[in-house]
This record gives C-alpha cells, structure tokens and sequence, in this order.
C-alpha cells in the first residue's frame, strides 16, 4: 500500500486497447492491474470503507469493461471512458443499498491495518483516519468529484465529461467540498503546515 | 474588507488546480487580492487539499480477477479471434480479400435505402405494407402498423430495440451514425436504448422525445395528446422550444398545441400529480398552491420545471418552496434564477438531479 496519494496517471496504450477490442484476455490483464487499485480505493471510500461493496464495484467496472468495450469508439481518453463507468457503477450501487446504509468505520481501519506496515507512522496514520472520515461525510456529488480527482488525476474538461455536468460545475463542487472538508479538519491545520488561522 | 458583489468562491479549486483559463485566473487573482473572505477561503481549500494527498491509496483484494475472468466466461460477450491465433499477414491478407469480396458483394446487392430488421411479436403486422412473419426490413420511409392483436420489435441499428405495442403506427424517418429517428403516429412504443445521447430520437403530433440513454414508454394518440413514462435514465420531451426533462422513475404528459407538461415521479402522491396535470392545463391558482404544499424533496424536479412556466409573480413562490426543500449552492443566485438564466438555472439542476 502507497501511502500518499500519486498524481501520476498512466495510460493505456493504443496497442492495448486494439487488442482489449479483439476480446484478448492478456491485455484486459493489462488494463485491470493498471487501474485497480485506484478503481477500489474510489469504490472503498465511496461506500465508507465497506470492502466488500468496493470489491463488488470493482468487479462490476472490469466486468462492464470486458463485455461492453465494443462499445469504447476512442472518441474521449480511455481513463474518461473507465471512470464514467466507474461514477455509474457507484451511484447505482449507492442507489441500490439505500436500504444498507453504511456507516462502518472499524471496517475500514481493519481493511487498513491489514495492509499497512509495521513503520506506519501514529500521527500520518490518525490524520488519515480523520480525512477518510470526513470524506465519507461529504454528500455523494461531493464525494465522488473528490475521489476522482485526487485519486485519479483526471482533468477539469475530463470530470465534467465523466459527472455529466459543466467544468464550472466540477469546480464550484470541488471547493464546496473543500470548504466542507477544512471544517472538519480544523483541528489538523497545524499538524498539515498552514499558516492562516481557520 | 471592502464591499464586494462577485465573490470566487466557486473557482478557488479550479484556481488552486491551476485549472483556470489565463483570463478567469488574471480576475481571481485580482479578486483575492482585494478580498479577506475568499483568501480565507482559499486557506481552507489549500488544508483540505494537503490532508487529502495524505490518504492511502489501497490495494485491490487479491483473487479479485479471478472473480471478474469467471463472471466474464459466463456471460455472454461478442466474438473474438480464438486465443492463441496471430495476425500473420496470410491471416490479414485472407481477411482483406473476405472483406473486399464481401463488400463488393453487398454494394452490389444492397438495398437503395438504409433498413431496419424488424420482427413479428404477435399476430400479423404490417411492416412497409408488406404483412410481416417472423424476420423482416423496414425501410427508410416504411411505417410499421399493427393491429389490436399485433405486436412488433423494431432492431434499432445496433444500439437498441422497440417494441410496437397494439395499434400502434409509426415510421421510420432517417437511420444514420449521427441519428436514428422514428415518427409516432398514434399508439404506444416501449424503447430500451443504449447510445451517446441524442441519437435516438422519437417525434410524436405534439413533441419530440430525445433519448439521452435510457429506457421508456411513449404513447399518444392521433391528436397528438400522450405521456412518457422512463424507467432508467433520461429523456428530453421537445416542442418549440419548450422542454421537460424526465428521469427514470418519472411521467410526463404531452399535450396537442402546448407540447410537453411539467413531469412527476410516479411516486408521489396522486393528488400532486392531479394538480400538476391541472395546472398545465388550466394554469390554476388553487393547483398551484396544493403543488407547493405538497411537493416533497424530490418533487424539485417538478417546481424546477415550474419556475419557468409561472408568471414573475408566481415565480417568487415556486423558489422560495424550492429554497426551502433544497437550498441552492452559492454559485445560483435569486436575482438569476428569478430572471431565468439559463446557466443558473441548469446548474441548479445539475445539482437537484442528485436527489431526483
């Protein structure tokens, strides 16, 4: 497990992708073990740090993927095209579970802990503890606009396209989420370095 | 702080993202410059963003693409090369020569016009006036009619399917990679689409139904008068510049003369939904008040269709209801939403889709 959260997105290649196109098993190989781990940390703080819903949503996406690539014609990024159905697979998951509304924090520190080393540090680790449970409280639009950007390094122009909502909206979502996340995590401020008073 | 009207609140993260065109970040750095408030803010923002680069990136279950191939080997998926075969250029060379055979083949044999494959579901219907038994084509300009005892499923191209429902006449008007589009003349259509939106594209007497990727039922009569039930999805019900814009799990009426009514979900309360169809047709003061008091969260998504089809007068009451049940974000405004500005009224609704 990284601990901080990498920028760097990679990239499916056009050779990949002919041959996802093709049906060929290997490079569908490829293009899960590239993006799974950002499409389960999406899905697992999405629905609270419920691990089997974050294992159900990413067995979902590259499921869709598979059977539905015909449908990718290449006329947006691969990553849009992936994350879009990353965003739809969430927001009818989340729709479906109504009912099973999850609040399980303990889940997601022992998903945590079980992959954590042993030098973690005590004060990165509670400051994490803190972020993640002030992402789960952000509403759903929020939430998703966050996790996408910060986990998968995707664009303004690329979220919008992926939200289905204007760049302006992806922006004005972004700092009312911010703004709500810095509320929560007043107590931090110093601990992250910042110089204004909150 | 002196009196600011513009605040930047709503582009700080696009600011901070370096996100902004080269104007906007000129005007937000000018902005926070003279304003306490949004340098404030923008402190916020910069806390939120560091504590966010400190959460981990967690690694997917192992065992997981063993779940995923068995879900794929049982689920039925296109055709593909047999694992293990090369494109040797004999390979490519013998699939070329197919292909340019095949081709020559069907320029010589295909017909003038695009065609549709259709199919007889029940009894005998008419496809381009040619009675229709099991499999058959429809044409460019070729109507599908049926009787009260029969049914048909129209193949639309290769993203989607429509079942014609009894006495039902539609017509096919243009197929093409831009757009398919069918006439619904009078009768009922059950549609189940899976395309880019705006492709798919229904017109009836009085509107015009744009798929934006969904699943519905459309139905009218030979006036023109007819409803739109969506089960998944959206669909934009059109006419003169009028629009209703209607999710899975909500109706819309057609009116002949007026176009689309204002939609409800199918879940609220029949005598809401009464007094929606009264006020649409009518315009009633009393419908209008039952429609405020009894509208629930949910119901925004008809008050915000309402706000501009009441009076300037009337329009006061709709947002205060509509405030009150789902407060706006900061960037949509009283003074805007009261004046109809497009933007703000679309980015309120951007907003209000998540809890419609």
């Amino acid at each position: 497990m990284e601990w901080a959260v990498s920028l760097a997105h990679p990239e499916i290649n056009a050779d990949i992708l002919e041959s996802c196109r093709q049906g060929d098993r290997d490079a569908f190989r490829v293009v899960y073990e590239t993006h799974k781990d950002r499409v389960y940390s999406v899905a697992l703080y999405f629905f609270h740090g419920d691990a089997t819903a974050a294992a159900d949503v990413t067995q979902q996406v590259f499921l869709k993927l598979m059977t539905d690539f015909h449908h990718f014609r290449g006329d947006s990024a691969f990553s849009t095209w992936l994350y879009r159905i990353v965003f739809n697979t969430c927001v009818n998951t989340s729709r479906r579970n109504k009912s099973r509304a999850i609040k399980d924090e303990p889940r997601l520190a022992q998903t945590l802990a079980s992959t954590d080393s042993q030098e973690a540090d005590l004060a990165r680790k509670q400051t994490a503890d803190s972020v993640r449970t002030a992402i789960s409280a952000l509403p759903p639009v929020f939430r998703l606009a966050i996790l996408l950007r910060y986990f998968d390094d995707l664009s303004y122009e690329e979220m919008a396209k992926i939200l289905n909502c204007s760049v302006g909206t992806v922006s004005s979502r972004l700092s009312r989420a911010h703004r709500l996340l810095a509320a929560k995590l007043a107590p931090l401020k110093a601990w992250l370095g910042s110089k204004d008073s909150l | 702080m002196r009196f600011l009207k513009w605040h930047a609140s709503d582009k700080l993260a696009a600011y901070l993202d370096n996100q902004l065109s080269a104007p906007d970040r000129v005007r937000v750095e000018a902005h926070l410059a003279a304003c306490d408030r949004c340098r404030k803010e923008l402190t916020h923002i910069r806390v939120s963003d560091a504590a966010i680069h400190r959460l981990p990136l967690v690694s997917a279950p192992d065992g997981l693409w063993s779940a995923i191939e068995a879900a794929a080997d049982s689920h039925p998926r296109p055709p593909h090369p047999v694992p293990g075969v090369r494109l040797t250029w004999q390979y490519t060379a013998a699939v070329f020569l197919a292909a340019m055979l095949a081709s020559g083949y069907w320029i010589l044999s295909r017909p003038s016009r695009p065609a549709w494959e259709v199919s007889a579901l029940n009894g005998a219907p008419l496809a381009g006036e040619r009675p229709l038994q099991g499999l058959g084509s429809l044409y460019t300009g070729e109507s599908i009619e049926t009787d009260s005892a029969s049914r048909a499923r129209i193949r639309v191209a290769s993203i989607g399917s429509v079942v014609v429902e009894p006495g039902t006449l539609i017509r096919l008007v243009a197929t093409g990679a831009s757009e398919h589009r069918l006439a619904l003349r009078s009768g009922a259509i059950s549609a189940v689409i899976s395309a880019p939106p705006r492709i798919f594209i229904v017109d009836t007497p009085a509107a015009t139904a744009v798929d934006l990727g969904c699943e519905y039922q459309l139905q009218c009569d030979r006036d023109g008068a007819g409803a739109l039930r969506v089960r998944s999805g959206w669909v934009a019900l059109e006419w003169k510049g009028r629009e209703s814009l209607v999710p899975g799990g909500a109706s819309c009426r057609i009116y002949p003369g007026r176009g689309p009514g204002t939609p409800t979900f199918d879940d609220a309360s029949p005598d809401f939904i009464a007094a929606v169809n009264a006020f649409d047709q009518s315009g009633q003061r009393g419908a209008l008040n039952l429609i405020l008091d009894r509208a629930r969260t949910r119901d925004t998504l008809t008050l915000w269709h309402m706000l501009s089809r009441v009076n300037a007068a009337d329009r006061i009451g709709v947002y205060e209801r509509l405030v009150a049940l789902a407060p706006p974000p900061a960037s949509v405004s009283r003074h805007q939403v009261l004046a109809l500005d497009a933007d703000t009224l679309t980015r309120w609704r951007e907003e209000l889709a998540w809890i419609w």
